[in-house]
């Protein structure tokens, strides 16, 4: 079944006038079409204003389209918010949204609450939801004292409360320290074994790679491709980067005609990147540096946004902006 | 689960966020001497300032109207610790929650109609002889429930002023003030209903507020029944009235919200 689906979904936001008398406005989504299958893990992964938030809001009902249909589960979300409500959890990145002068516990049963569970369902699921995200022994302090980390696992019990089909995810990893991270992972494979869907929205390529089963990249609120992860994986570890410093710029010669390097550019007087194809090329070219002296040598991955050409170069599509 | 137990429940769990506000508000000491000290001499001041400019006679209904006002002052708050919803971030996850917007925010700030009852009954009772009123002991629960009816329908008029404010977080104080400000003025506290211009008069008509001094009023003469409970009934009908208007107010709230984008996360 399909979970998710979007058919020329378009949302501008108002700006008010400007100051030629005229309607300003905002197009975050651009008649998107989307789709994402029951049961998967879905990455939404796109740079910052691409769209992303704008999309889980609708899909969360707290925002309407201005054209274009959406279902979750064959419900339109604007025909049949309740149903989809009912079938729907949200997890919005950052600290906010808890209530700090309540402890962990007294969070997630007025949320319990909210989504209609009787007393004692109310008590055993937030048990239940406290241990799984390693809560429990704190579930008595006020929320006030928690560290960030610990309000994002909250938020993302907060999330599971109503058991929802669709879980979306709006940036969780934000600021999550690498251990953090990683139980994040696991915790997102444990929902998808248990058969929920989840939409998962992200600027950080690597998260997408390690936990999505596709990936939809998005910007200027058009969906440029949808496509598995390891597709992206192989265009990022294609080429690699060495950056460095050589103030005199005696590192430089011969350096374009190692095998292997594709590129050598200035990035600003006396800073320089040089791009190889693989990782032995990647090898040789650090040792000779080295030996000539640069400094600050540091060995960096393509940005989305090259990602993004080149995926879009290699498919003839327009950029979306 | 009927919509009605439902909406009981919401108002339960979200009474928790009301007491936890209060505790970290208040202790019982500041309380007791500072909230409460401070509306006790408010009370006696506007009481003795009418007799200063020359209505010595009004003296008592003026005491009554001031008392009782009190809990209205309290209630009125509801419209600022309404906007706190916004600074917390979670209007949108309420929104997208299954519930409905009007028990959460009922439940939420009930803290102020305990308090305010507490403190106007105090002053009823404990301020009440120095002013010739000698309450006797089947009356005091009569006041009690008479103060909780009208600070709990002012709340739900307060409600649907904090739906108005939830999109001006910045008017919040201000509604409050003038709201409380306008009621002591119109609705026949320090100055009888009848002062004032017709379209004033209907706007103290449809203030539970009103309703509750003159109820109140009459308890303390030792009245006839009628005279407590055809009051105390429109106080009920008022209240239930504004409590309706809040709930459409939120929904409209909600859906506007929806159209114009404005359920941010954080703010
Ligand atoms: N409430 C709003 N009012 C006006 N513009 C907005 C609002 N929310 C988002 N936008 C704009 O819409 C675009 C998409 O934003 P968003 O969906 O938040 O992107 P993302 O989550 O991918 O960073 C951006 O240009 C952003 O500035
Ligand atoms: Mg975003």
């Amino acid at each position: 079944m399909t979970a998710v689906e979007a058919v020329a979904l378009r949302r501008t936001y108002d700006l008010g006038r400007g100051r030629g008398g005229g309607q300003r406005e905002v197009v975050a989504l651009h008649a998107l079409d989307f789709r994402v299958d029951e049961g998967t893990v879905h990455g939404l992964l796109g740079p910052n204003g691409a769209g992303k938030t704008t999309l889980c809001k609708i899909l969360a009902t707290v925002l309407l389209p201005t054209s274009g249909g959406v279902r979750v589960f064959g419900n339109d979300v604007v025909s049949r918010t309740r149903q989809v409500r009912q079938s729907v959890g949200v997890v919005f990145g950052g600290e906010r949204g808890l209530y700090s002068r309540l402890t962990a516990r007294q969070n997630l049963h007025y949320w319990c609450a909210l989504y209609g569970l009787p007393r004692r369902a109310l008590l055993a699921r937030t048990e239940m939801l406290l241990a799984r995200v390693g809560l429990s022994e704190r579930s008595d302090e006020k929320v006030d004292g928690f560290s960030r980390g610990m309000k994002q696992r909250l938020h993302l019990a907060r999330g599971l409360v109503g058991d929802p089909r669709l879980l979306l995810l709006d940036e969780p990893t934000t600021g999550m320290d690498p251990v953090a991270a990683r139980d994040f992972r696991l915790l997102v494979a444990e929902l998808r074994a248990e058969g929920r869907t989840i939409l998962l929205t992200t600027h950080d390529m690597a998260e997408a790679e390690a936990v999505c089963d596709r990936v939809t990249l998005i910007d200027g609120g058009r969906a440029l491709a949808t496509e598995h992860p390891r597709a992206l994986g192989a265009l990022v570890s294609r080429n690699e980067r060495i950056e460095f410093d050589s103030p005199t710029a005696d590192a430089l010669p011969g350096l374009p005609a190692l095998p292997g390097v594709v590129a050598v550019t200035t990035l600003s007087p006396g800073r320089y990147r040089v791009e190889t194809t693989a990782t032995e090329a990647t090898k040789a070219v650090i040792g000779l540096l080295l030996d000539r002296g640069a400094t600050s040598l540091t060995t960096t991955r393509p940005g989305l946004e090259e990602v993004y050409l080149k995926l879009i170069g290699n498919r003839g599509m327009e950029v979306g902006r | 689960m009927s919509a009605l137990v439902q909406s009981l429940r919401v108002v339960g769990y979200s009474a928790r966020n009301a007491a936890a506000d209060f505790a970290a508000t208040y202790t019982w000491r500041s309380w007791t001497f500072g909230w409460v000290g401070r509306m006790l001499s408010q009370v006696v001041f506007f009481t003795l300032a009418g007799r200063v400019l020359g209505a010595p006679d009004q003296a008592r209904s003026r005491f009554i109207g001031n008392a009782v006002m009190t809990c209205v002052v309290e209630a009125m708050m509801v419209v600022a610790s309404s906007v706190w919803e916004r600074r917390a971030g979670t209007l949108p996850l309420l929104v997208a929650s299954p519930a409905d917007l009007a028990p959460v925010f009922f439940g939420r700030s009930l803290q102020w109609i305990a308090s305010g009852v507490a403190t106007s009954s105090i002053a009823l009772l404990a301020l009440g002889p120095l002013f010739g009123i000698d309450w006797t002991a089947v009356q005091i629960p009569a006041v009690v429930l008479l103060q909780l009816l009208t600070a709990v329908g002012s709340y739900c008029f307060g409600l649907v002023l904090g739906v108005l404010v939830l999109n001006a977080p910045q008017l919040r104080n201000i509604a409050s003030n003038v709201a409380y400000l306008a009621m002591m003025s119109f609705c026949g506290i320090q100055v009888p209903v009848d002062y004032w211009p017709a379209p004033i008069r209907l706007l103290a008509a449809v203030l539970p507020v009103t309703y509750g001094v003159r109820a109140m009023t009459a308890l303390s003469a030792g009245g006839p029944a009628g005279a407590v409970w055809r009051p105390a009934a429109a106080v009920l009908l008022l209240g239930a009235g504004w409590l309706a208007a809040a709930f459409v107010a939120f929904r409209v709230f909600a859906e506007r919200g929806r159209r114009d984008g404005s359920l941010e996360f954080g703010q």
